[in-house]
């Protein structure tokens, strides 16, 4: 029998498409380490003027927009710090989903209740919006996510 | 088999990208290749079945043991994939429209094997590059498609004899 070939070379973008599904997925960690001064000046934005933290760098994807709401209510239990870790984390679940068009921006939220900060998110439709919102690390630390259809 | 058992250990001790890399950059070929004789040459479809079964790979890869070659573990996960998304939406396409793979390019002969083997209905063809193509044994494949052995043999002979009549 002619012998065929065991390997095949696949398209070169399918690694980048792997890679950013496993660090959603929460498998992989991402190499880029955010320097301080990046992450610092990010939580002062966050925690100082509740303002637009991260934008999208990727042409958006087909579908439909949800938000993703994180409250911090009593079961939430973040780590020691100012934050700065916390915001990094975030920005890293933000930029896999940006990859994929996913991302639209983020908000952070101030003032009464327990409703912390805002991700809106680009769907294909309700379950692909729920396995976004489920990846989210948020819950890592307690609190919980609810998430929402953006009516157009 | 060293370098493998090196490469899982750096990836586990913290899940990092350049190590998940290197792994991915080692095996995906074998795997990709293996996808795209099992889908019958569907680039898409084989990408689709890369991409979940590194997922459902890193998931238990805890779970390999080094007493079998992490390829073939690798490939194992893949064809487990596959057959949950057959059993998930039983969307089963013969003998689809298929170019000649790359790596075949410029070889008649091989062409003609790869457009035949495409053809071949789904069990067969499973079978068929799994024992003819990578070289399982009949036990091996029982065990990854959950079929008996006896099975695995006549798919092989039912495919033998099809890919008989239909080449040259």
């Amino acid at each position: 029998m002619t012998k065929l070939p065991l390997e095949t070379q696949p398209d070169p973008t399918l690694e980048e498409r792997v890679v950013s599904t496993l660090v959603v997925a929460g498998l992989v960690r991402r190499r880029r380490v955010w320097p301080v001064w990046v992450a610092a000046a990010a939580a002062v934005l966050v925690l100082a003027f509740g303002v637009t933290v991260f934008r999208p760098t990727h042409t958006l994807a087909q579908g439909k927009t949800y938000v993703v709401l994180l409250y911090e209510d009593s079961t939430y239990r973040p780590p020691a710090g100012n934050g700065e870790e916390r915001v990094a984390v975030l920005a890293r679940w933000a930029d896999s989903l940006s990859t994929f068009g996913k991302f639209e921006r983020a908000l952070r939220l101030s003032g009464p209740g327990t409703l912390g900060g805002v991700f809106i998110v680009r769907a294909a439709d309700d379950a692909d919006a729920a396995r976004i919102a489920a990846s989210c690390p948020f819950t890592q630390w307690g609190g919980h996510i609810e998430l929402k259809r953006l009516e157009q | 088999m060293t370098d493998d058992l090196a490469l899982v250990e750096r990836f586990l001790r913290g899940r990092g990208e350049d190590a998940f890399r290197a792994l991915y950059r080692a095996h995906t070929p074998a795997l990709y290749g293996l996808a795209l004789r099992l889908t019958g040459g569907d680039r898409g479809e084989a990408e689709d079945l890369v991409q979940e079964s590194w997922v459902r790979a890193l998931t238990a890869l805890r779970t390999f043991r080094a007493q079998s070659a992490l390829r073939s573990w690798l490939c194992g996960v893949l064809v487990n994939v596959r057959r949950g998304r057959i059993r998930a939406d039983w969307r089963i396409v013969d003998a689809p429209d298929v170019e000649p793979l790359a790596d075949t390019t410029g070889r008649d002969d091989a062409i003609d094997l790869e457009r035949a083997i495409a053809a071949l209905p789904e069990g067969a063809r499973d079978v068929f590059v799994l024992h003819d193509v990578h070289g399982y044994t009949h036990r091996e494949i029982a065990e990854l498609m959950g079929i008996v052995e006896g099975t695995s043999k006549s798919q092989l002979n039912r495919a033998r004899s099809l890919l008989r009549s239909s080449l040259p």
